[in-house]
């Protein structure tokens, strides 16, 4: 009881544990990382031989030692873990760039396109769980929840390409991929681009989201205190502001974790629309066996899912006030 | 009493409750103009026009819808079959839409006829090369032939990773008699010289470095640092986009090339994206997948040029394993499933009639093919016989065995190659027809690679990209370093190692007609078909001369034009 009250006393506390909680946890999630991306069969020199052409063997070789992939997995680790923890993520296989250089460069992109999609996700979602719990069994509820159902279910790569063919090729309203026009930095030319892509991202959200928002609001609106506003007389408009406070909590939760998704990217949408954002550059990777931009990538992903994590728990506990962090 | 409440909430009457709901209802509407207000009516062209052309204010600029970001622009350690940097640099030679190697910074290639080649009496060969005198790099500074010798000494140096480095080392030198001559100094014949140097490197940049610097030389790899001879100069490379390059005013072919003022290539890796792409007629160059070449056939303002590939679509069976030899060790047995194989269904029905039936491995817009080899032909009768004489007999679960050994084996598949798979499938199908079980094992492409690197395994089906030489000493000599099968026929290795020799096309002809004789009568490899490239080009480009080969279709872009 008394270390509660501490708690509750000095929040610093519990956060200054948190963050150190997180570095031993993201030194294990390296050594996972590392461990499962080394344990994959085939290794970089896979690129030079996939194009078909003849290859000398003692390329593949000296390929190999001059990237250090010829040696001992631990060692490997230790030497990339090395300079890591100097803030040096290592050079690019593939491309001979820093990794940290090459991610900097594509995050713009990601953070855009997924900021965009969850931006308008957010407000789309909150519009239809709102009126789907406040219009329960309404058509306007069926056809949402079926919607919402087809929005899980679709694959987003059949989605984003019918709907190339649909806004791009038959009405020729938007641009097919990539994120403008060459030539062209007009903002409108590049909002255009971000259209599609952004569309068939958000879908997911709103379909999730929703789905929560309008199960939470239900649940809500049959809360003792909420007959309790009821029967005092406040008005119906009041009330569902007053149940919709609460009922956003666990959403914003769902919403707060997926944040991580800005970081990561979104692979198949970005490799469909030609979209320069770390999914793809992660997809191009792997293809490559290219070890320090696939543990680059990963890393960065890794230590945002702990941060947004944390952020998600902050929240929850400022906006409910039951929730206490001890 | 809670249950009233729930009806209640469930269908509210109350109106502030349908206002609540207008509220919802205002927000998405909201949210759905703002994004749809962003769609505006493309400018750009239609399908009918053949894409967006000369639409930079006057500026003729051509768009090309591009399969993959490349990694770097310099040709000898990029890993990718990089055609889009020879629109910047040029080598001695490159080959031609008819699989002939034509000289570019040379004004002639050696041959035993126009006298550039020498045998001295220590046994060497010096080859000479005359270079172009009016050729600058794209900095100004002149092209040599120290730039020349330069770029051999970096491609033989161990740690250089140009692919086909083991095809240099027979030069023993590289002397400069003057700024535009070449000599190489050979230690013995190599038919396949002519075919080296398809870049050249500026020595006036890259000199000075050590090997590990140049290749990790991100300025030239990417950079600003990036000159070449070509008719076209490094712009710009913007990361997961497009690499830009911008028309060579100083050219040395004359003022009026090239006929472009720009070039950019976008990076769109998803086919069907391309596809999609090329029908919205943003782009002028695309290249597909024969199985597209339908769906595009009627698309106005493009033509799609079916490009014979020197790619060809193989199946192998294996002699690598202990089971692999039991199973294909017979030729006639290897030959009984070849019979089986309906190649021509395969490439009419399941290709669509997009390729050709291969039976050499040497393209026939080669002078080298063999149009009188038949490596094998579509016989279920013949292979159910030939089977039954080694032995393999039927048994009560429909498949063949001998020894109690079923005849079961597994091929090798690579995630992604729907193509390759599809074959597999086909050849399974008719494999069982005669008693005979194919399973399949499928591996992400890098797993695929080193398992068929190892030789731990038993068929596949796969391809392999020659160059315009024809030689396939590499491929199947008994140590050969891309022998990927383990069959080993020493009559094949002298005739092959014998036509790597000879520099007369009318002797060494003979000898590769032998080599393409013997590999059907082997029966180790079965070739399928020739892979055809679909490139899907705008009817407002004038100049493009379709290429099979490694330089690809942009080896002319100089002579290109956009209407």
């Amino acid at each position: 009881m008394d270390a509660a009250l501490t708690d509750r006393s000095a929040p610093g506390g519990w956060l200054a544990r948190r963050l150190l909680q997180m570095v031993p946890l993201v030194f294990g999630i390296t050594i996972v990382l590392f461990a499962v991306i080394q344990a994959a069969p085939g290794g970089p020199e896979g690129a030079l031989l996939e194009s078909g052409r003849f290859i000398d063997p003692q390329v593949i070789e000296a390929y190999r030692h001059r990237l250090g992939v010829d040696r001992p997995v631990p060692v490997q680790y230790v030497r990339w873990l090395t300079a890591a923890v100097r803030g040096d993520l290592g050079i690019s296989f593939s491309t001979t760039r820093p990794v940290t250089a090459m991610i900097v460069e594509r995050l713009p992109a990601t953070l855009e396109l997924m900021a965009t999609a969850f931006g308008f996700a957010a407000i789309v979602a909150l519009g239809l769980g709102i009126f789907s719990a406040v219009r329960q069994y309404s058509a306007f509820d069926y056809l949402t929840t079926g919607l919402s159902f087809a929005g899980i279910a679709m694959p987003v790569f059949w989605f984003a390409l019918i709907l190339q063919l649909v806004f791009a090729v038959r009405l020729g309203w938007l641009p097919v991929a990539g994120t403008g026009t060459v030539g062209d930095t007009s903002l409108l030319d590049h909002l255009r681009h971000l259209i599609l892509p952004a569309f068939v991202l958000s879908v997911r959200y709103i379909a999730g989201w929703s789905r929560y928002l309008r199960s939470s609001l239900l649940a809500t609106l049959r809360a003792d205190y909420i007959r309790t506003a009821r029967a005092k007389g406040l008005p119906e408009r009041r009330v569902i502001v007053h149940a919709l406070r609460n009922a956003l909590i666990p959403v914003i939760s769902i919403m707060a974790l997926n944040l991580a998704d800005l970081f990561s990217g979104a692979v198949i949408t970005e490799t469909i629309f030609a979209w320069p954002g770390i999914g793809r550059l992660f997809i191009q990777a792997m293809f490559s066996r290219d070890y320090p931009l696939l543990m680059g990538i990963l890393l960065m992903g890794s230590v945002m899912v702990i941060i947004f994590n944390l952020i998600a728990d902050l929240v929850y506990g400022a906006l409910d006030p039951r929730i206490r962090h001890d | 009493m809670r249950s009233v409440h729930s009806r209640r909430l469930e269908r509210p009457r109350d109106p502030s409750n349908r206002a609540a709901a207008t509220l919802g209802v205002s927000v998405l509407t909201a949210a759905i103009a703002l994004l749809a207000a962003c769609a505006a009516p493309d400018a750009g062209g239609r399908a009918a026009d053949g894409g967006t052309g000369g639409d930079g204010g006057g500026r003729k600029i051509l768009r090309i819808a591009y399969e993959r970001e490349i990694d770097v622009l310099n040709a000898f350690t990029s890993q990718n079959l990089a055609d889009i940097m020879f629109s910047i640099v040029e080598g001695l030679i490159t080959t031609d839409e008819h699989n002939t190697y034509v000289p570019v910074l040379a004004t002639l290639i050696p041959t035993a006829n126009n006298g550039l080649i020498a045998h001295n009496a220590d046994g060497t060969i010096d080859m000479t090369w005359p270079l172009h005198e009016n050729v600058r790099w794209h900095d100004g500074q002149p092209f040599t032939s120290r730039d020349v010798c330069f770029t051999w000494k970096f491609v033989v140096s161990p740690n250089s990773q140009t692919y086909n480095r083991d095809q240099y080392l027979g030069i023993v030198d590289c002397l400069m008699p003057d700024e535009h001559t070449v000599v190489f100094r050979w230690n013995g014949t190599y038919a396949y010289y002519a075919g080296l140097f398809e870049a050249i490197l500026p020595e006036h940049i890259l000199g000075g470095r050590t090997t590990e610097e140049i290749v990790n030389y991100t300025p030239y790899n990417r950079g600003p640092e990036m000159v070449g001879t070509g008719p076209f100069r490094f712009a710009e490379w913007k990361p997961g986009e497009y690499i830009r390059v911008v028309r060579n005013e100083q050219y040395w072919r004359g003022p009026e090339y090239p006929q472009i003022d720009e070039i950019v290539w976008s990076f769109i890796p998803d086919t069907n994206t391309r596809l999609n792409a090329m029908k919205a007629a943003g782009f002028h160059y695309a290249r597909l997948l024969p199985t597209q070449v339908q769906e595009v056939a009627r698309v106005e303002g493009y033509e799609t040029h079916l490009i014979s590939s020197n790619t060809f679509m193989h199946f192998d069976v294996s002699a690598n394993t202990e089971r692999a030899r039991v199973l294909f060790g017979g030729a006639n047995v290897r030959r009984a499933l070849f019979h089986a194989i309906d190649r021509d269904a395969i490439a009419r029905q399941l290709m669509q009639g997009t390729v050709e039936v291969a039976n050499t491995p040497i393209n026939p817009s080669s002078p080298y093919h063999d149009a009188g080899v038949i490596a094998s032909t579509f016989d279920p009768q013949r292979a159910t016989r030939l089977l039954e004489a080694a032995g393999w007999t039927v048994g009560s679960d429909g498949i063949r065995s001998r020894a109690g050994v079923r005849f079961s084996f597994t091929m090798l598949n690579r995630a992604g190659t729907q193509d390759r798979i599809a074959i597999a499938q086909v050849i399974q199908a008719q494999l069982k027809a005669i008693g005979v079980e194919a399973t399949f094992e499928t591996l992400e492409s890098a797993a695929w690679t080193q398992r068929w690197r190892s030789g731990q395994w038993e068929a596949m089906v796969s391809a392999w990209f020659l160059s315009a030489d024809p030689s396939l000493t590499s491929l199947y000599l008994c140590d050969g370093p891309n022998n990927m099968t383990g069959f080993c026929d020493p009559d094949l290795d002298r005739v092959m190692l014998a036509s790597d020799r000879e520099l007369d096309f009318a002797k060494r002809k003979p000898l590769l007609d032998q080599v393409q004789e013997r590999l059907a009568d082997d029966a180790f490899s079965l070739p399928i078909y020739y892979n055809v490239v679909p490139e899907m080009v705008s009817t407002r480009v004038g100049g493009y001369r379709g290429n099979g080969t490694n330089f690809g279709s942009f080896w002319n872009l100089w002579e290109w034009t956009l209407r």
